[in-house]
């Protein structure tokens, strides 16, 4: 189902967390939230939920507004960062409440129950306690009684945060495997970009209560479009006008219009090239050995530059070089 | 909006309109009553008089040197005893915790019967040896209130020194702290405000208590003693309740200085680490355990010989062991005991539901409405139970409610109930902050109700807080005495009120037989409690 959300606007004892927050999201795509912490993300998740009612906007889920349903008409599923199993209930009877809340049949709920088990790797463990299981297990178990309910849409709060980094890289597989095979339309709060560039369809950037930008991974990573998302999404070098009409002329052309302050050019650091030369402007200050790659800190006409190296480069500290820039994005400041 | 904005409001209602009706309406009736004469005018004449009678001013002197010198004692000896506990490596901790237990499940008169029976004129002690003792008076009265006071500041103090961890004491030894600097520069900081407010706690305590008074003080008068002859027998409700005005100030001041005290408290550490393993060292483990065990020792004599009185024939003169007096000697049979557990389940019963309706709806409600209504539901622990009492008496002998309460066990219970509702609310308020936001959460998600969220939700996590408080409602209401001592009528003995009754007319023997019934039902509604809660540790219910 498509879910519009239209000039959210929320704040709590006079301090705004959402400022007019509109977005679309299609079909049947995973949604991302992206946002540093208090950026109001969580807090557009609960209104969506029904958690939380918002000062003014509206949420319209298919064709029907639904800001003014209570959380239990709105069908939705909901998977929280952690602590949300009932201790003591098994796993089973953990997945099968939200069925028994709506009283179906016994057949109905230990049927849907083990379907869903088996979707989320489960099966041989239904009649544990939540205690008994690892954080990745309880989150499975709260994906699956999120999906019990036979929601419209999933809700995610920031469901891998709580986890180890490799339990995280594997449920990121699983969800995003999940929920296209379901084709249920998916909105995800994260502030992790790396979970937001790698199972997102499109991330909504958004800083301050606001949202900065609205796109698929690549064009937030590519084409960020101000300063903020620049930094956020990726790394970024942030060079100013001055800077890029007196070194790099040929990015001016593509530069909107506007006063001196108001634009930089970001330059990913895959985008920069340095190459060892006596005469160059260049002088690597620092190298850090990540292995397949290597990162550099350059100093050039004046500004630290953060440059990615091949991991089997011979560049060498205080060596100078020259700096090339392949392609940038002009960004809002 | 469907949703109501208040959706906490419904769930808080009933507990608030039990506060006001029972807690509320009676202290107002007090301060009402110290405010007008006979005629009805208000006038400040009540307060003139307090000075007319030169014995109430020395009673008020008294007051304060007892509860001073009771303060600095118990906190003493409970550093001593809880450094004992946790800082030691002493064999037979569980001796002295079981010790220590003991007075928290007798009234406080009982402590002040077995000191009469031990060191009074008459006492075993006398008996025994020719040596002429006489316990009643400042002694005595000091002796009872330590007792009696001395468990709790070691609750406290203890609770500081376990949550202080492990690794300050190694950091502090491998910076070369001798053990002395560890004591000074780790633990004291970190119970300076448990200390505190201990200190308030017993103050208010000892200002207030009634019970040992009445058995051990004697000829030193204290201002609970006055209270109690103005009323019950002079029938002056106008200077009780001018005298209870007065006992008001300094308990509210006291609570209100120990409420800052424990709100500055160090809450521990995120991350608690290891437990502290003592390090061998003789000569402290020996002061200490002399410390505690004195205290623990003097604590199972006194209460020992309540026991011992309560199987003699005829205390003091003929010592023959008797089962008489639990069989017959008490002139109103077991039913004051049946009156008391009636009324105890009644208080503890509905005090829980109503506390945790309202913790759980408090949770609800914006924090510029929960806030004040916090403050109101710990505001009891401020009122002593005397006054509470007196308010009982002036609100609903006469009016609309004193047809279906005057002389009822409801009444009783109802004082019971809001002489202890503060401790029972704030146990409930901790256990509903283990509570996870996320799960109630899930449950409206879900499509739960209110109803469901409790259930689901809330009870999974607030039973054990729960089960602690109506433990603590039952055991508190079989003891108590302050509050209900001008409740009781000729149809509604309490317990404690036959000991006292019994202990004044001189029966001391059928007295102890009483008291020792009295701890017993305490002693074993903890054990039940205990079996109750570490059944839920393993309970798992499949639904």
């Amino acid at each position: 189902m498509h879910l519009r959300i239209d000039d959210i606007t929320k704040a709590w004892s006079g301090h705004t967390v959402l400022d007019g927050v509109s977005f679309q999201a299609g079909e049947s795509d995973l949604v991302c939230l992206l946002g540093p912490s208090g950026c109001g993300k969580t807090t557009l998740l609960r209104i969506v939920a029904g958690l939380t009612p918002p000062d003014r906007g509206r949420v319209i889920l298919g064709d029907r507004d639904i800001t003014a349903l209570p959380p239990r008409d709105r069908r939705m599923g909901l998977v929280f960062q952690s602590y949300s199993l009932f201790p003591d209930m098994t796993v089973a009877a953990n997945i099968g409440y939200p069925m028994r809340l709506r009283r179906e049949s016994h057949a109905a709920i230990a049927a849907r129950t083990s379907d869903l088990l088996a979707r989320v790797g489960m099966g041989d463990l239904h009649a544990r306690f939540p205690d008994q299981l690892s954080g990745g297990q309880q989150q499975r178990v709260a994906l699956a009684r999120a999906l019990a309910s036979d929601p419209a849409m999933l809700l995610l709060d920031e469901p891998l945060s709580a986890l180890d980094p490799a339990i995280r890289a594997q449920l990121r597989a699983e969800i995003r495997s999940l929920q296209r095979s379901l084709g249920i339309p998916t909105l995800m709060v994260t502030h992790d970009q790396d979970e937001a560039l790698s199972m997102a369809d499109t991330v909504v950037c958004m800083n301050e209560g606001r949202v900065e930008q609205v796109g698929s991974p690549r064009c937030l990573y590519e084409r960020p479009r101000t300063r903020f998302v620049a930094g956020f999404v990726g790394k970024a070098n942030l060079l100013p006008t001055t800077l890029v009409r007196d070194a790099l002329p040929a990015f001016l052309e593509r530069r909107p219009p506007g006063a001196e302050a108001t634009f930089e050019l970001c330059v990913r650091p895959e985008d920069l090239t340095i190459a060892a030369d006596p005469h160059g402007e260049g002088v690597v200050e620092e190298l850090t050995f990540l292995g397949s790659l290597a990162h550099a800190r350059v100093v050039w006409r004046g500004r630290s530059l953060l440059v990615e190296l091949p991991g089997r480069s011979t560049l060498a500290q205080g060596e100078a070089v020259t700096v090339d820039v392949s392609r940038g994005a002009w960004v809002t400041t | 909006m469907k949703r109501s904005l208040l959706p906490g409001l419904p769930m808080v209602a009933l507990p608030l309109l039990g506060l006001c009706v029972f807690f509320l309406h009676p202290l107002l009736s007090v301060l009402m009553r110290s405010l007008v004469d006979d005629g009805g005018t208000l006038t400040l004449d009540n307060y003139a008089r307090l000075l007319d009678d030169p014995g109430l001013p020395r009673a008020a002197w008294h007051s304060v040197v007892i509860g001073a010198t009771t303060t600095l004692g118990t906190l003493a000896i409970g550093l001593c005893v809880a450094m004992a506990l946790h800082r030691s490596r002493l064999p037979g901790k569980a001796l002295i915790r079981g010790a220590l237990l003991l007075p928290m499940l007798a009234p406080s008169l009982v402590l002040g019967l077995g000191l009469v029976c031990l060191l009074g004129r008459n006492g075993l002690v006398h008996r025994l040896t020719g040596w002429p003792t006489d316990i009643y008076g400042f002694w005595g009265l000091l002796l009872a209130n330590l007792m009696y006071g001395l468990p709790q500041v070691v609750v406290i103090v203890s609770a500081a020194l376990e949550r202080t961890p492990a690794r300050h004491y190694d950091a502090a030894a491998s910076m070369g702290a001798t053990p002395w600097r560890q004591f000074v520069d780790v633990t004291l900081p970190r119970i300076r405000f448990a200390l505190w407010a201990a200190a308030f706690l017993v103050f208010m305590e000892t200002l207030t208590d009634f019970g040992s008074a009445v058995v051990v003080g004697g000829n030193y008068r204290v201002l609970a003693m006055e209270i109690y002859s103005e009323v019950v027998g002079q029938r002056d409700f106008a200077m009780g309740a001018t005298l209870g005005v007065l006992l008001l100030a300094p308990a509210l001041l006291s609570v209100w200085l120990g409420r800052l005290a424990r709100r500055r408290q160090d809450l521990g550490d995120a991350s608690p680490g290891h437990a502290l393993r003592p390090e061998q060292h003789p000569w402290r483990d020996a002061a200490l355990g002399g410390v505690a065990a004195l205290a623990a020792l003097s604590i199972v004599v006194t209460l020992g010989t309540v026991v011992y009185v309560s199987v003699v024939r005829l205390w003091p003169y003929d010592r023959t062991l008797t089962l008489a007096n639990y069989l017959g000697g008490m002139p109103e049979g077991y039913g004051p005991m049946a009156t008391s557990v009636g009324m105890s389940l009644l208080a503890a019963t509905v005090g829980v539901v109503g506390v945790f309706m309202l913790s759980a709806g408090l949770r609800r409600l914006p924090g510029w409405l929960a806030r004040p209504l916090q403050v109101l539901a710990a505001l009891p622990a401020a009122v002593p139970g005397m006054v509470l009492g007196l308010g009982y008496v002036l609100a609903f002998n006469h009016g609309v409610l004193s047809t279906w309460l005057y002389g009822s066990v409801a009444i009783v219970a109802a004082c019971s109930l809001y002489h202890y509702h503060a401790p029972t609310f704030l146990t409930m308020q901790t256990g509903m902050r283990r509570v996870p936001d996320a799960l109630e959460d899930a449950v409206a998600v879900c499509g739960g109700d209110t109803r469901h969220v409790l259930r689901d939700a809330v009870l999974p996590f607030a039973a054990p807080a729960a089960i602690s408080a109506f433990f603590y409602l039952f055991m508190r209401s079989m003891v108590t005495l302050s509050g209900v001592i001008f409740l009781v009528t000729a149809d509604l003995g309490l317990a404690s009120v036959s000991v006292m009754r019994l202990d004044e007319n001189g029966f001391l023997a059928p007295a102890a037989a009483y008291a020792t019934c009295v701890v017993a039902a305490g002693g074993l509604a903890l054990g039940a409690m205990r079996l109750l809660l570490h059944t839920l540790r393993d309970r798992r219910h499949v639904a």
